[in-house]
């Protein structure tokens, strides 16, 4: 068991990072009922995005680039945290405009729109950071190992393990404790009476979209240093994203959590045993759980099944 | 918008106009190939993929069911023919056969586990199985050869009675493809215009009604699966011989993806003919914008997601529009008639 921890830790955190990813995927899912295959590559332009950010690639030349890069690293850094995912929202919202003509349309159509809008920003990203795989930089007081306990973790895990329930925490805050996240709960019950009750449905969908997205970006960020970032991560996120979601039941909040974590778990623990099969686990896991909870864990019935 | 059933299916014969320009095109092709700038191989993919593109319609034009793992089932008899070639005999016929097999056999054991799905949940399940088959296939060494894949596929002489045919030649290997998919063309037509075909797209608009009628919903869905993904194993067991290889990266979700892409661009969902539009626009615009631009995929990407917002009929129904309409067509009325597709 104590052999185990380290993998079950290390699993928890990942389970954490999923969290992350699957929440903006889910969120956009319950309110529009879209399944955004873009989710990944807005992941990953957010996590470019904030790389260039931190490196000044576009002003460097300027006298804002060059008072810019004096600045200490920490202070790039934290900038970066919040200027990736605010740029990725609005990659975002741009794509809900594109969406507008597939709603009341079969689900097929907003599929397929993302899906090539997958491949777009994809290529985009191939252009304007090459092909080859990059390394984000980290300041250094969150660079590093530390011992406790006889067990070395690394601190930067900790931080984004850290980080990552600060933001679950405050999503959950503002989708149960503010009128916003009252009319976004709503929404995803019954879009209809939304706009009957004399609220601007098109504005809704927008800024869901937006913050979806958002948080697909701040994820990148958050991932980019573990992960390392490469033109198609997106695909290698949005997989698990969406295996997150079926698992949890779709447009559940705490079910996208919990099972963010045990997808988390189960690739730790089977990484103990079987580090190159570890991945497997969670098509293992998605094809148990679908196979006996047709809905997922904590699934309600949605639209998307007529 | 239009969809396949408001192009009247007439009878079963497979002598329509466009089956016979279908059949003469491919059966013609490497006599002007060449003369309008491609060349022998581009045709062979094109072959291959055609093939693929209308076993994978069956199940997403016609039954209305969106697999998004298609791929899968291609690499699945691609690795078939390959093992059989390496490690039984060289044969093509066995090789080819046992392709089929090995897709149709995939397609069956995934199809019993998902054809109680519907809508968008049937299209995750097939993403989960495709990626279960695309890591198998990378991680299984000893057998797939991992992400290399498996190389050094001959391709065995085609032998018919006294007859033997070199298939090393691109020009042969062209015609041997060509006659199986004009075989499989007129299979397939004769099937979408038989009382099955009718069962599917009747599934394909509403599953429950159909299933109040009294057709067996499960056992036609899985059916359709399993039919689809024999088809996509030939097509695989060719792409393996066309490659001289068989490699992972036909499993991976971005292929799965791009014969989707291919099918809708085409106009699967609204013609039958669809899914050859499809796939000989988007060979030829890898091959032409390929040739001018790095970034080709960008702008095909780009037409896509703009087709899918204005035209998701694809060119099919954009050609279809197009064509003058008989006056007393009951159709029209129909299609005229705003109608909730279900997904």
């Amino acid at each position: 068991m104590l052999d185990l921890l380290p993998h079950i830790i290390n699993g928890l955190t990942l389970g954490l990072l999923f969290a992350l990813i699957a929440l903006g995927f889910t969120l956009i899912v319950g309110v529009m009922e879209v399944i955004n295959l873009a989710h990944g590559s807005l992941f990953a332009l957010g996590a470019y995005l904030a790389l260039s950010t931190i490196g000044a690639d576009w002003f460097a030349d300027t006298g804002f680039g060059t008072w810019w890069l004096g600045l200490s690293l920490e202070i790039r850094y934290a900038l970066a945290l919040v200027a990736g995912p605010i740029l990725a929202g609005l990659a975002g919202m741009a794509l809900e405009v594109c969406l507008r003509p597939t709603y009341g349309k079969a689900p097929l159509y907003g599929l397929l729109l993302t899906f090539g809008a997958a491949l777009v920003i994809e290529e985009l990203i191939r252009l304007g950071w090459g092909t080859g795989e990059q390394s984000m930089p980290v300041p250094q007081m969150i660079n590093g190992a530390f011992w406790m306990a006889g067990l070395i973790f690394s601190k930067y895990k900790v931080f984004a393990a850290g980080f990552a329930i600060l933001v679950i925490l405050a999503i959950w805050l503002f989708l149960e404790k503010t009128p916003y996240g009252a009319i976004i709960k709503a929404g995803s019950h019954d879009s209809e009476m939304i706009r009957a009750l004399g609220h601007d449905l098109g504005r809704l969908r927008l800024l869901v979209f937006g913050l979806g997205a958002a948080m697909a970006g701040l994820a990148g960020v958050i991932m980019a240093p573990i992960w390392g970032l490469r033109p198609h991560v997106g695909i290698d996120v949005v997989i698990p994203a969406f295996l997150i979601i079926v698992v949890g039941g779709v447009g559940s909040f705490w079910g996208a959590v919990i099972a963010a974590l045990l997808v988390g778990l189960s690739v730790g623990i089977s990484g103990a045993y079987a580090p190159a099969w570890s991945m497997m686990s969670m098509y293992l896991l998605l094809i148990a759980v679908v196979g006996f909870r047709a809905r997922g864990l904590l699934g309600r019935k949605t639209a998307l099944e007529a | 918008m239009i969809t396949l059933s408001d192009i009247p299916a007439r009878a079963g014969s497979p002598g329509t106009p466009a089956m016979v320009l279908f059949l003469a095109l491919i059966a013609t092709a490497p006599f002007w190939l060449e003369a309008i700038g491609l060349y022998d191989y581009l045709g062979i993919e094109i072959a291959i993929w055609i093939l693929f593109a209308l076993g994978f319609n069956l199940l997403f034009g016609y039954t209305g069911l969106h697999s998004f793992g298609h791929g899968a089932y291609l690499g699945t008899g691609a690795y078939a023919f390959g093992l059989f070639q390496h490690h039984v005999a060289l044969s093509l016929w066995g090789g080819l056969a046992v392709a089929v097999l090995a897709g149709a056999l995939a397609g069956a054991l995934v199809g019993a586990c998902i054809s109680h799905r519907r809508g968008i949940y049937y299209a995750l399940m097939t993403i989960g199985f495709g990626q279960v088959f695309w890591f198998s296939a990378i991680k299984l060494h000893g057998l797939t050869g991992g992400e290399d894949g498996l190389l050094g596929i001959p391709r065995p002489d085609l032998v018919l009675g006294p007859w033997r045919v070199d298939l090393d030649d691109n020009t042969a290997f062209f015609w041997f493809v060509a006659l199986l998919l004009g075989l499989a063309v007129v299979g397939l037509w004769r099937l979408v215009t038989a009382p099955f075909g009718r069962v599917l797209q009747a599934i394909r608009q509403n599953e429950t009604r159909a299933r109040f009628i009294g057709y067996d919903v499960w056992r036609t869905k899985w059916i359709a699966f399993t039919l689809s993904a024999a088809f996509a194993g030939l097509a695989g067991g060719l792409f393996a011989m066309a490659q001289e290889s068989a490699y992972p990266d036909v499993m991976s979700l971005h292929q799965s993806g791009l014969i989707v892409m291919m099918v809708l661009v085409g106009g699967g969902l609204v013609s039958f003919w669809g899914p050859v539009l499809g796939v000989v626009l988007y060979f030829i615009a890898r091959d032409v914008l390929g040739g001018l631009t790095e970034t080709w995929l960008l702008w095909y990407g780009l037409m896509f997601v703009v087709m899918v917002m204005l035209r998701p009929e694809g060119l099919a129904g954009m050609l279809h529009t197009l064509r003058p309409r008989r006056p007393n067509a009951p159709i029209a009325s129909l299609s005229a008639a705003p109608r909730q597709e279900p997904g």
